[in-house]
């Protein structure tokens, strides 16, 4: 995943030099802080990739010779379907109308949140999912 | 692709041929997080330019700058460094399986994931407590005519709470994580997929942490 790491670590570079300038002629503090950041956003995913590279080796893709074969298998656990994110938007939009109109509201939308977040969650712990 | 019923005997979390489809989409997402703070030390460094007293005066020009709890504040911030560190025991243990500890509760060598991550826990807790404890301090101040603030007191008042606020939900929600991995982790044997989340709440935590330890300089020591 070097490839991936570099054009990452590559925009940091990038970023850091394009903020320095940029402070150099405008002294804006505002710019120059969310330049800084971004530096960081680039870097955080650039040293992800670098860590995860050299832990998990070389992917099919990463190498010349490799068949489409070997990019078979699992790629991670897909739900079918769900209905609890439906819910915790919904609750999710009555807490932060609470906000704006009544404290009480507050208190029943996180209830709500509360308890679709649960159910959102340990959906495939629970029931015929329960793990053995 | 892995199916609902699969969930326990998925494989793909542990492999070593590709990294986890979840940790690459937390560290995108925290990387976008971290965009959402810029935003807030953006705020905070501009309202600094243009104010040339610094911090801000309480009760307008001339009067006293508000008085930071600056020793109290750094005491719980050790306690939050410190818990990153029991956090990364707590992954180290998980990557090698020990999910409950083997000897004594006193014997710390022997704990497994879950010891570490309730220490992990407590620790959040105390800050997130010392970080509620010292608004109170600011507000009661405040209105006691003292050198306190209050989010609506001054344009420094305003960004100090939205800043550390909005840290402080971010560690609420990292406690929250924390309880949901529990009860995660007490359901079925100890598969690399529960590893997987357990790493990922430590990216998160870890995030949250070198945060504060910006945020913390900035609004704490930098003068």
């Amino acid at each position: 995943m070097k490839t991936e790491g570099f054009l990452f670590t590559g925009w940091a570079a990038f970023f850091a030099i394009v903020d320095v300038v940029y402070w150099y002629t405008s002294h804006d503090p505002t710019g120059t802080t969310a330049l800084a950041l971004t530096v960081g956003l680039a870097f955080l995913v650039g040293f992800f990739l670098f860590v995860t590279g050299r832990r998990t080796g070389l992917r099919p893709e990463d190498r010349p010779d490799a068949d489409i074969s070997e990019g078979a298998g699992e790629y991670g656990f897909f739900p079918s379907n769900s209905w609890w994110p439906l819910f915790l938007a919904a609750s999710s939009a009555i807490a932060a109308l609470g906000v704006v109109f009544a404290w009480w509201l507050l208190l029943v939308g996180l209830m709500l949140v509360l308890i679709s977040a649960c159910g959102f969650i340990l959906e495939y712990y629970r029931g015929v999912h329960t793990p053995r | 692709m892995a199916t609902a019923t699969t969930l326990g005997k998925s494989h793909a979390h542990g492999s070593f041929t590709r990294p986890s489809l979840v940790s690459v989409g937390t560290i995108v997402w925290l990387s976008s997080e971290l965009m959402f703070f810029a935003a807030l030390f953006a705020i905070y460094f501009t309202i600094r330019s243009v104010n040339p007293v610094w911090p801000m005066p309480v009760r307008g020009p001339g009067t006293p700058p508000v008085k930071l709890e600056t020793a109290f504040d750094g005491a719980i911030t050790i306690v939050l460094v410190l818990s990153s560190v029991t956090c990364q025991l707590g992954v180290f243990a998980a990557e090698e399986r020990r999910l409950r500890r083997s000897g004594s509760i006193f014997r710390v060598s022997s704990w497994g994931l879950r010891e570490w991550y309730i220490l992990t826990l407590i620790m959040g807790a105390i800050f997130v407590s010392g970080q509620c404890y010292e608004y109170t301090r600011y507000v009661t101040d405040y209105h006691e005519g003292l050198n306190g603030m209050t989010i609506s007191s001054s344009a420094y008042g305003s960004i100090f709470y939205l800043a550390t606020g909005f840290h402080a939900m971010h560690v609420t929600g990292g406690l929250i994580a924390f309880v949901f991995l529990m009860l995660r982790l007490s359901k079925g044997r100890f598969t690399p997929e529960k590893v997987t989340s357990a790493v990922v709440v430590s990216y998160y935590w870890h995030f949250v942490d070198v945060v504060w330890i910006g945020l913390f300089s900035t609004i704490f020591l930098i003068k």
